[in-house]
């Protein structure tokens, strides 16, 4: 791995990333706020819990999609930043280094820490999360979960190869599909995702 | 009043205050308001609305509990309107609000510009979020329960009005 990942993190979060005197945040070409991961793990979790299990996989579903479109519109923004292009570009020289550097670039957000465990080039993403929020606390409330449950790094993962090894921007979305093949809300210890080409 | 924002950036993990934050762009969350609005058979608005008084009820009087001294009123309701202003929500102005209710005033709304941007105009209110917020803080502020505002949007800048309101009574 060519990428210093820790150096893509001192970099972006660096980014002044606050809300103007209207209270509106906008960066990387979308709005953004913070709000408070238990609020997220409540809304999805109780929703998820009302519904059949055919309405839950559907509804799965529209939050992978939703995740997906905020992570491959809001890494573009990012990576076709003045800021990206003055700090991070310099340190990319291959496709894979991208590929790094927007995992890496994620880990700004306070999601929890994803890595790279594996990259075929054109191919395969595996990425891992030991931290999440979600799978500790479906984990507390409900029992062991019979899916993933980290819709936000499973779509992420494809959202990084769509961008890097897809059609251009804005076609390529969708072209990779990601699997949650591990998640600590199964009673796994670590959630894993593999992203390849649909 | 505010409390810091930390970052570990071994972890990825934001904290504000006690409590852990993240961001979150205007994709994820229109995408996930649609996802729950297209749920049959579910008051999916009332659950938005319900779980943002229970969350920002139990991260206000947090907030306020680690001051000093009692927060009087009108601080309390300058703090509130920071806290959503600090969050990217837009601006609010609570000050006619009393403990038995009365009008909220918005005039910028992270969800009606979001929506806007991702799907374009709709022909309904669009700030369910904010009506939690409001019936959270309020429980807060008047020493009540999460549970015991009603708030309802009755404009909204999604509408074509110069602002959003949040018409905020009492529950029976």
């Amino acid at each position: 791995m060519a990428i210093d990942d820790k150096k893509i993190i001192e970099l972006a979060s660096s980014l002044p990333l606050a809300s103007n005197e209207k209270g509106i945040m906008a960066a990387f070409g979308v709005y953004v706020v913070m709000n408070y991961n238990e609020f997220y793990y409540k809304l999805t979790s109780k929703i998820i819990n009302m519904v059949d299990d055919k309405e839950a996989q559907a509804v799965e579903q529209k939050l992978y999609d939703a995740v997906l479109a905020c992570g491959y519109h809001t890494f573009h923004g990012a990576r076709t930043s003045m800021h990206w292009r003055d700090l991070i570009l310099p340190l990319i020289k291959t496709p894979e280094d991208e590929v790094y550097a927007l995992v890496a670039f994620t880990n700004i957000f306070g999601i929890g820490y994803i890595e790279v465990e594996e990259l075929i080039p054109g191919k395969k993403l595996v990425t891992t999360v030991t931290n999440a929020y979600d799978p500790g606390r479906y984990l507390e409330e409900y029992g062991p979960q019979p899916r993933g449950r980290c819709y936000m790094f499973n779509a992420c993962t494809a959202s990084y190869m769509d961008l890097v090894y897809a059609p251009k921007y804005p076609d390529g979305m969708g072209t990779f599909v990601s699997k949650e093949v591990t998640c600590r809300s199964m009673g796994h210890s670590t959630c894993k995702f593999v992203a390849e080409r649909a | 009043m505010l409390p810091s924002i930390t970052f570990d950036s071994d972890k990825n993990i934001i904290k504000f205050g006690e409590s852990l934050v993240s961001f979150h762009c205007h994709h994820y969350n229109c995408g996930l308001l649609r996802a729950i609005e297209e749920i049959p058979g579910i008051d999916g608005h009332g659950i938005i609305t319900e779980t943002a008084a229970e969350e920002f009820f139990t991260a206000f009087k947090k907030i306020l509990t680690h001051e000093a001294k009692p927060v009087p009123l009108d601080k309390a309701i300058e703090g509130a309107s920071d806290l959503y202003r600090l969050m990217g929500f837009g601006r609010l102005d609570f000050s006619e609000l009393t403990a038995q209710g009365g009008i909220a005033y918005a005039d910028s709304s992270y969800y009606a510009m979001s929506w806007l941007a991702k799907y374009g105009r709709r022909d309904t209110a669009v700030c369910y979020f904010t009506c939690g917020f409001i019936a959270g803080i309020l429980g807060v502020i008047f020493d009540a329960g999460p549970h015991t505002y009603e708030v309802k949007e009755t404009r909204c800048l999604m509408l074509h009005h110069d602002r959003c309101e949040f018409v905020v009574s009492k529950r029976a």
